[in-house]
């Protein structure tokens, strides 16, 4: 019973997300939905990192910023070919993200969060500092994808379909051993050594996976963005997508990608939202954190178990006519 | 180059003190607040809102600065640590300070604007005294200030002691009868009055700017890390070393790389001495 539903589910989604280019109205709603799917695809590596690893990464914005100059730069100046060009970019921020991972992964919980926090942070020092490369505070315009991807609709399934690509992946790492080495190692680091988990290299390696998926999320958007300067990764755009993947909950994957679907559409949607921004943004945090640490994903799991638990009854009736005769053989035994 | 020195050791007094109200905040809690620089941002935009704006003399106006900065100790505690620290996940202060701080950076851009404001002179001085400005030995004079009033507070009064006792072992401290929840909202309040003294000192040098927070919550950590975490003494040396190194480095390469220079200090210390240099060996959690 439960499966069917699953897969129809799957199945109404993937046809209202694909076919999303007609039902959409107007190109900027369109080009949102763009920009949440090239969102997702970092959000959907780095929910490995802080959702099921519990590595607090603050500071992923400084890989997306490499992995857009990395694109713009080989696409743009140097006349690669775009599909080289993003595979290159998601190569460059996973061995960034090695580079990163392997002092700072070591770190306690809170020495973790200011080293990212740091490395977002030198990342904007350099992009300013090395002007010949990067355009320094002038930025990079950036070229748009190929022919049939040059179209809205085109970059937007082509966008769709990467990000589709992500969430099957991460789905598929945390379902089996490895989603659950990581949920062992975020619980407790000592106990998940104890049975066995080699925790570093178990932290690390999903660390350069989310600096992978980084990139590439990067490479799409700069292209969406079409022109990037280093305020285009202001540190403000890290803290969003650890905000989202809090809120939706960690050890989820539907729950963040709810969560940046709705902290992106809402501020758009809901003007005097975006003018508070980030205000908006801590609040929401603060009152996740104080009311439901695990997330909004947890609020829907146990709504749906009570909805569920109440069809079965767990009403203990006693059955009398058999104790009756229990009492009475015990009697005629005696 | 004396120039250079100065000023190193002047923004390097102001980590100094981020790293002293780090301190007093974890001695009793246990938590490093993201909120740290963002007392001091406080205590100099009100500082400067009290002085220029609505035109009250400088001791009121220091007075009003270290209020504020208590106050939003107090809100810290009150809103990001007590109940969190009731549950036993111990990622949880690590957000909600974070979620605190953005919201009172935000808040504060929105209201006071997000260009950096000048801060009014203090005492009154001469613009042409050079390197003897007030500018860079008032936050050095507040830092020292500072580190030997914690150390006095902590050996020769009864509510330091009960900090260290906290700091050393809280269960214990609870069972001895000492009210915990208390001491660790005067920690704070505590906290909060300092870092607003130091964010008023050293207004001259940082501006009143919106953005400072978390700057000051980044660099008072390096000190803090490179010192020590919970040395008095090792807050002051980091303090002056990552400023000192940040301000000889701007001069010989430019000021493009400060942020990579001080985080490669952070990483060469804690490779070197994970403890910091002035810290106590932790024991492994096992």
């Amino acid at each position: 019973m439960k499966l069917p539903n699953r897969t129809f589910a799957l199945f109404i989604v993937t046809a209202a997300l694909a076919t999303l280019p007609w039902w959409a109205g107007d190109l900027y709603k369109l080009h949102l939905a763009a920009l949440i799917c090239a969102y997702w695809v970092l959000i959907g590596g780095l929910n490995l990192v802080v959702g099921y690893s519990g590595q607090l990464s603050i500071g992923h914005v400084g890989l997306l910023a490499i992995g857009a100059y990395c694109f713009a730069i080989l696409a743009g100046t140097h006349d690669v070919h775009p599909a080289f060009a993003i595979v290159a970019s998601g190569a460059l921020c996973a061995l960034c993200g090695l580079l990163l991972g392997l002092p700072s992964l070591r770190l306690p919980g809170f020495y973790f969060a200011m080293a990212t926090l740091a490395f977002a942070l030198i990342v904007t020092e350099i992009t300013l500092a090395q002007g010949t490369l990067t355009g320094g505070g002038v930025g990079l315009s950036v070229p748009g994808f190929p022919p049939p991807f040059d179209t809205p609709r085109g970059s937007y399934w082509l966008i769709l379909t990467l990000a589709a690509l992500v969430t099957w992946l991460t789905w598929n790492v945390a379902r089996h051993t490895w989603g659950r080495a990581l949920v062992a190692v975020r619980d407790s680091a000592v106990t998940a050594q104890a049975v066995g988990v080699p925790v570093f290299r178990a932290k690390l390696t999903v660390f350069v996976f989310s600096g992978f998926t980084a990139g590439v999320a990067g490479a799409l958007f700069a292209v969406l963005q079409s022109y990037i300067t280093p305020d285009t990764f202001v540190f403000d755009l890290g803290l969003f997508f650890f905000v989202c993947i809090i809120i939706g909950g960690r050890g989820h994957i539907l729950g963040p990608a709810v969560g940046t679907i709705v902290l992106t559409a809402l501020p758009e949607m809901v003007a005097p939202l975006a003018k508070l921004g980030n205000f908006f943004y801590g609040l929401l945090l603060l009152a996740v954190v104080l009311l439901v640490p695990e997330g909004i994903g947890r609020v829907f799991e146990l709504l749906l178990q009570r909805l569920r638990s109440r069809r079965e009854s767990h009403v203990v009736k006693p059955d009398l006519d058999r104790l009756a005769k229990a009492i009475e053989h015990g009697r005629s035994a005696r | 180059m004396l120039v250079a020195l100065i000023t190193g050791l002047a923004t390097g007094a102001l980590y100094a003190a981020a790293a002293l109200t780090y301190n007093v905040m974890f001695s009793t809690s246990k938590v490093l607040s993201v909120t740290t620089g963002h007392i001091s941002m406080l205590g100099g935009i009100f500082g400067a809102w009290f002085i220029s704006t609505l035109g009250w003399p400088i001791p009121i106006a220091l007075l009003g600065s270290m209020v504020v900065g208590a106050a939003f100790g107090f809100l810290t505690d009150l809103i990001a640590i007590r109940r969190v620290l009731a549950r036993s996940d111990e990622h949880l202060w690590l957000l909600s300070t974070l979620a605190l701080a953005t919201m009172v950076q935000q808040a504060t851009g929105l209201w006071w604007g997000t260009e950096p404001k000048p801060f009014p002179r203090l005492i009154p001085q001469d613009f042409s005294a050079g390197l003897a400005d007030q500018k860079y030995w008032l936050p050095i004079a507040i830092a020292i200030l500072l580190a030997v009033a914690l150390e006095l507070f902590y050996r020769r009064t009864l509510y330091g002691k009960l900090f260290v006792a906290m700091s050393e072992d809280p269960f214990a401290a609870r069972a001895r009868g000492i009210p915990t929840g208390r001491i660790r909202a005067m920690s704070y309040v505590i906290a909060g009055a300092m870092g607003g003294l130091a964010g008023f000192a050293a207004g001259q040098l940082t501006f009143a700017y919106f953005a400072l927070g978390l700057t000051l919550t980044l660099n008072g950590f390096i000190a803090l890390a490179v010192g020590g975490l919970g040395s008095n003494v090792g807050a002051l040396v980091g303090g002056a070393a990552l400023g000192i190194l940040s301000a000889v480095a701007t001069y010989f390469v430019g000021g493009e790389y400060q942020q990579t220079i001080s985080v490669g200090l952070l990483m060469i210390v804690l490779l070197l001495r994970p403890a910091g240099l002035f810290g106590s060996q932790t024991v492994r959690p096992v």
